[in-house]
């Protein structure tokens, strides 16, 4: 055995490692096509109000974060284990990374269900007392947000992943904001300021379907590299004497 | 205090545990992480499996590795952790042979 043979076995290990603790291969090319399916779901009108076995599409679609850790996990079990699980060294500037996606996820759920609590109450409670709903979808619709962050800390174990599952959770918000300001908000505007909130709030939110168009494209090709990256480590394995 | 270079009988102060060469192989996956499964440790050194359990029995038994026996499911599996006595054996090994080895250019 030479030294650089060492080094080799060195390298690969620690490719091998990080590929299981951090990375997803093809779990974020397929969470990145998912992002793109959902965006274009949304933008079709037909498909917005359609029902899928006498239940509403939307009612699958919020589901779709968790039916993506699901895939994660499988695919991560058939694909990536093949060789048994090799735990890579405690690595803390990642992992303080990692916890900041996490905590900002969170952030940004918490926020979201602040502002839809407020939407609702505004809208449902305040302007329109008669109890009256214009709208209304199911009323687990409204902790949806809390139910997105459970998983979080357990099955997200990169930051790549933490991107994936951020971007798809955000997907889901966007299908849930017309229900949260404009179904539960008020019909008729009372004052320039909430019809500016409007405003700025949809801009805000085109700016993000657009933002995520970007990351799923780039998901898409960053998974199939890492993906490849592993087939590489594979085919540098010795074969077996 | 004589170098290592300087004395002729150094090379006989290595770790003979570390030094033959599957040993020092397994040594060097274990060191580049925390835990390892059997599979792999056998796929990346190219052993097979009665050496490989047998270079393991003999690490363990020197203290540098400890077996980790867990069941995924209902199937057993088995890896491996490297000790800190066998990273100090590793990391003595490494500094003995680069004192002992002539510098690069002069044979």
């Amino acid at each position: 055995m030479t030294t650089p043979d060492l080094k080799v076995l060195e390298s690969l290990t620690r490719d091998y490692a990080a590929f299981q603790s951090r990375k997803s291969g093809l779990a974020t090319a397929l969470g990145g096509l998912m992002a793109i399916i959902l965006v274009l779901t949304a933008l079709s009108p037909n498909l917005m109000g359609a029902d899928l076995l006498k239940r509403p599409l939307l009612d699958y679609i919020l589901f779709v974060p968790f039916l993506w850790l699901v895939l994660k996990w499988l695919g991560g079990l058939l694909l990536y284990r093949g060789l048994g699980t090799v735990k890579a060294m405690p690595d803390e500037r990642y992992e303080r990374r990692r916890w900041f996606w996490i905590l900002g996820l969170a952030l940004f759920l918490m926020a979201f269900l602040l502002v839809g609590l407020y939407s609702f109450m505004n809208g449902f409670l305040i302007q329109n007392p008669s109890g009256e709903p214009v709208c209304p979808p199911a009323s687990w619709v409204l902790w949806l947000p809390l139910l997105y962050l459970l998983p979080m800390p357990w099955v997200i174990r990169g930051i790549e992943e933490a991107r994936v599952y951020a971007v798809l959770v955000s997907q889901c918000m966007i299908w849930l904001v017309p229900l949260f300001l404009f179904a539960f908000g008020p019909r008729n505007p009372p004052d320039r300021v909430w019809t500016m909130a409007g405003h700025l709030s949809m801009s805000a939110f085109l700016i993000l379907i657009l933002l995520i168009q970007i990351w799923g494209a780039l998901a898409m090709i960053r998974g199939w590299k890492e993906h490849r990256n592993y087939l590489a480590i594979l085919r540098a394995l010795p074969q077996e004497s | 205090m004589a170098k290592p270079e300087d004395n002729p009988k150094a090379i006989l102060d290595l770790d003979r545990m570390v030094h033959e060469p599957a040993r020092l192989a397994i040594l060097t996956v274990l060191a580049s992480a925390k835990e390892v499964a059997f599979l792999f440790l056998q796929r990346v050194t190219g052993l097979n499996k009665g050496n490989l359990s047998s270079h393991a029995q003999k690490l363990e038994a020197a203290g540098y590795l400890e077996t980790v026996k867990a069941f995924q499911g209902r199937i057993p599996v088995t890896s491996f952790r490297i000790t800190e006595e066998g990273r100090a054996a590793l990391r003595l090994y490494h500094h003995q042979m680069r004192a002992l080895l002539p510098k690069e250019g002069k044979p």
